[in-house]
């Protein structure tokens, strides 16, 4: 476990390029109003220590590592601004984008393609970035609320999902200047989805409602799996990348879930924080272990 | 910042979710109610309001099998009685064959009391105060109704104070007021009555009541005093022969040249109801049946001398609260009190006047006060459940100036 003292978790992220780094965003006061920190911890034998921190202006609510360059990651702030860190410099970002006009609560790598990224604000927009560009390449606009995730298809370098506080996934094409499908996912706001790492038409939902649905995007019109445990609203949800039938989610209940999507029930419940948990992150290199940071201000590595 | 603050209390305000099932819901596993009969004349006119109360509760026990034992509280919604009715209640239990470690306490918010009787168990299941309750509510006008369960004297500052003054105005003036202020025509009001009883005939004609209706078995005194048992299994306020035209030769009651008359107005009515509520995991573990689940509740004040409109502001704000307009519910229960108001409030609201009181209201049944909230909740879900319908809502105007609503979905 670690504490980041006086800062609340949003987001956690392993690097997809060495096993023992990872990056947690984190908001002062609960990221209601004033700092925000991104903190990046090192996997040592005695647990987790601090790399380094990068203070912001405002509160971090998410954060990507480049799936390029191994020493790069984007995180996104409450005052509409991204910013491009490169690790192994101190304080200040490489290059940052001012260009949402609300909070940006979602940033996520392009797995495919490893050039770009993709940005979802409180502004209804979605944004596509190219690390290189002084601008972004591409905004999105049909949600008509807040989008609080933005995930990339593993599948495809063109094709990502998001979904938002109007209840609905959207499926885009980049190449394509419209959505290619909306699915109204919930009776409420959606605040997670993810893509199945193995089945390129399977994604999942978490919501307000307090439940998380599977759908096959080939049939869109009802969700293959629905599952229901969590006491309050799901914030974020991740299928595993060493399994095609293993979700995790987490909630305001202050748990986090591991969901078998093959026999249909919860199969791992952690309930060690003691706040919202809002980030959750599975390991690439090791297959039972996960991390997650909460409002309690820690950052947990769990092992299932 | 305060929009990050509303965003994270609205993630968290989802206890109402529509369409969502979760073990910590609070269902209604049966709802039940007597038969409502006229004040002073009906099948009810020699019975105490403790009698009604006990048979609902003991029906509730019999109907579901469960064990009194396990039912932690109960609240009765009741408005007229001496002292709040509070130790009729606590002996009404015990007759009913409550167990004396079982708990009870009345509650009073005039016309929506049963109701109101119905959240207050409800909300005391989800925040963990008790495990299984009973919303209940009864009134025998024909005991209390009248000058009787007025106070002697008011404060002299406050009875001069404009608003507070109108809290003491007549029902039927406010009603008055409504339709002149908002142009309800008599018309209206007549037609909306005459359906109101064509409505009820029709329902106890196809049996659509018999589900919700426990018969109860009084003693009658008959005019030269001899007494006998008679089992009372039916409303009795209810003239399927009335017609707008028969409505409209009769005179208005409350002002010379007002609209609102005996006939548009609700009765004066005797009866009781119950509902029994728990948490869907302890209805589950008790292999009881699931009739629905209480959703959500929310009162609004409005002016006192106009306070029929009460429905029109509480509906809106109890929907808001799960996020549904106005079209997505299947049937509104909204209290007959006058027609006045009611009609009032479906056309302000633009509900189809086809959802409203499909079985027919207070003008037909009779409105025994404290009953009338309980007794919608078991003539709503029967009705969903009966048409396969999901969402319903109740509501009612509150003398004094106030408004009650609640979502209710069937299972």
């Amino acid at each position: 476990m670690f504490r980041t003292e006086r800062f609340q978790g949003y987001a956690v992220e392993f690097s997809p390029f060495r096993e023992n780094k990872l990056a947690c965003a984190t908001g002062a006061n609960f990221g209601i109003v004033g700092n925000g920190r991104l903190w990046l911890l090192g996997l040592e034998s005695n647990g987790l220590i601090v790399d380094r921190v990068y203070d912001t202006q405002d509160g971090l609510f998410d954060c990507a590592w480049s799936e390029n360059h191994e020493n790069q990651i984007v995180a996104s702030s409450g005052d509409g601004s991204v910013k491009l860190y490169d690790v192994t410099l101190m304080d200040f970002p490489i290059r940052f984008w001012q260009e949402h006009t609300k909070e940006v609560l979602s940033v996520n790598w392009n797995l495919v393609r490893k050039d770009c990224f993709v940005s979802g604000s409180w502004d209804n927009q979605i944004k596509i970035w190219n690390p290189e560009l002084p601008k972004s390449m591409r905004t999105f606009r049909e949600h008509t609320q807040c989008i609080y995730n933005t995930i990339w298809s593993p599948y495809s370098a063109d094709v990502f999902a998001s979904c938002s506080g109007d209840q609905t996934l959207i499926t885009w094409d980049t190449r394509i200047p419209r959505s290619s499908l909306t699915i109204y996912a919930h009776n409420n706001e959606v605040l997670a989805c993810d893509w199945n790492k193995y089945r390129e038409n399977v994604i999942a939902t978490g919501s307000v409602d307090r439940s998380i649905k599977v759908w096959d995007l080939r049939r869109p019109d009802k969700a293959v799996l629905e599952f229901s445990g969590h006491q309050y609203a799901v914030r974020r949800v991740k299928f595993s990348p060493h399994s095609e039938f293993i979700l995790a989610s987490t909630s305001y209940d202050m748990s986090l879930k591991l969901w078998d999507t093959q026999k249909g029930g919860a199969i791992f419940d952690f309930g060690q924080h003691t706040e919202f948990v809002f980030g959750l992150d599975f390991s690439l290199f090791d297959p039972h272990l996960l991390v997650s940071c909460a409002w309690d201000e820690t950052v947990r590595l769990i092992n299932y | 910042m305060s929009n990050r603050v509303n965003q994270v209390a609205g993630h968290l305000a989802a206890h109402h979710q529509v369409g969502q099932k979760h073990p910590d819901d609070v269902v209604i596993v049966s709802a039940l109610r007597t038969p409502m009969t006229r004040g002073k004349r009906g099948g009810f006119k020699d019975t105490h309001p403790e009698f009604l109360l006990a048979a609902v509760l003991k029906a509730t026990v019999e109907r579901t099998g469960i064990d009194p034992a396990l039912i932690d509280d109960i609240q009765v919604g009741n408005v007229l009685p001496a002292s709040g009715g509070a130790t009729q209640a606590r002996m009404a239990q015990l007759y009913a064959g409550f167990p004396e470690t079982s708990s009870i306490s009345t509650v009073n918010r005039q016309c929506s009391s049963g109701l109101q009787a119905v959240h207050y168990i409800a909300s005391a299941i989800q925040n963990g105060t008790i495990d299984i309750g009973i919303g209940a509510g009864v009134e025998s006008m024909t005991l209390s109704y009248g000058p009787s369960a007025m106070p002697p004297s008011y404060d002299d500052d406050i009875s001069a104070f404009p608003a507070a003054a109108d809290c003491l105005l007549p029902m039927g003036i406010t009603s008055e007021n409504v339709a002149k202020k908002f142009g309800v025509s008599r018309e209206k009001q007549d037609s909306f009555s005459a359906l109101s009883h064509k409505k009820a005939a029709n329902a106890w004609k196809n049996g659509w009541f018999n589900e919700e209706v426990i018969p109860v078995t009084v003693t009658q005194v008959d005019k030269e005093g001899n007494e006998k048992k008679v089992t009372v299994k039916a409303d009795d306020g209810i003239r399927p022969e009335t017609t707008p035209e028969s409505l409209a030769k009769l005179k208005p009651a409350f002002s010379k040249d007002g609209f609102t008359t005996a006939g548009n107005a609700s009765q004066v009515s005797d009866g009781a109801a119950a509902v029994l509520l728990m948490k869907r995991s302890t209805a589950k573990k008790l292999n009881l049946p699931i009739l629905g689940k209480f959703t959500a509740f929310a009162t609004a004040g409005v002016p006192p001398n106009i306070m029929g409109v009460g429905p029109a502001y509480a509906i809106p704000k109890v929907l808001k609260k799960v996020g549904l307009n106005i079209n997505q519910v299947d049937i509104y229960e909204i209290n007959e009190a006058f027609a006045s108001q009611a009609v009032y409030s479906v056309e302000k609201l633009g509900i189809d006047i086809n959802k409203v009181n499909p079985k027919g209201g207070a003008i037909a049944m009779g409105h025994p006060l404290g009953a009338t909230g309980a007794r919608q909740v078991a003539t709503l879900l029967t009705e969903l459940r009966r048409t396969g319908k999901k969402i319903g809502v109740i509501s009612m105007c509150i003398g004094s100036g106030m408004g009650a609503a609640a979502v209710l979905e069937a299972e």
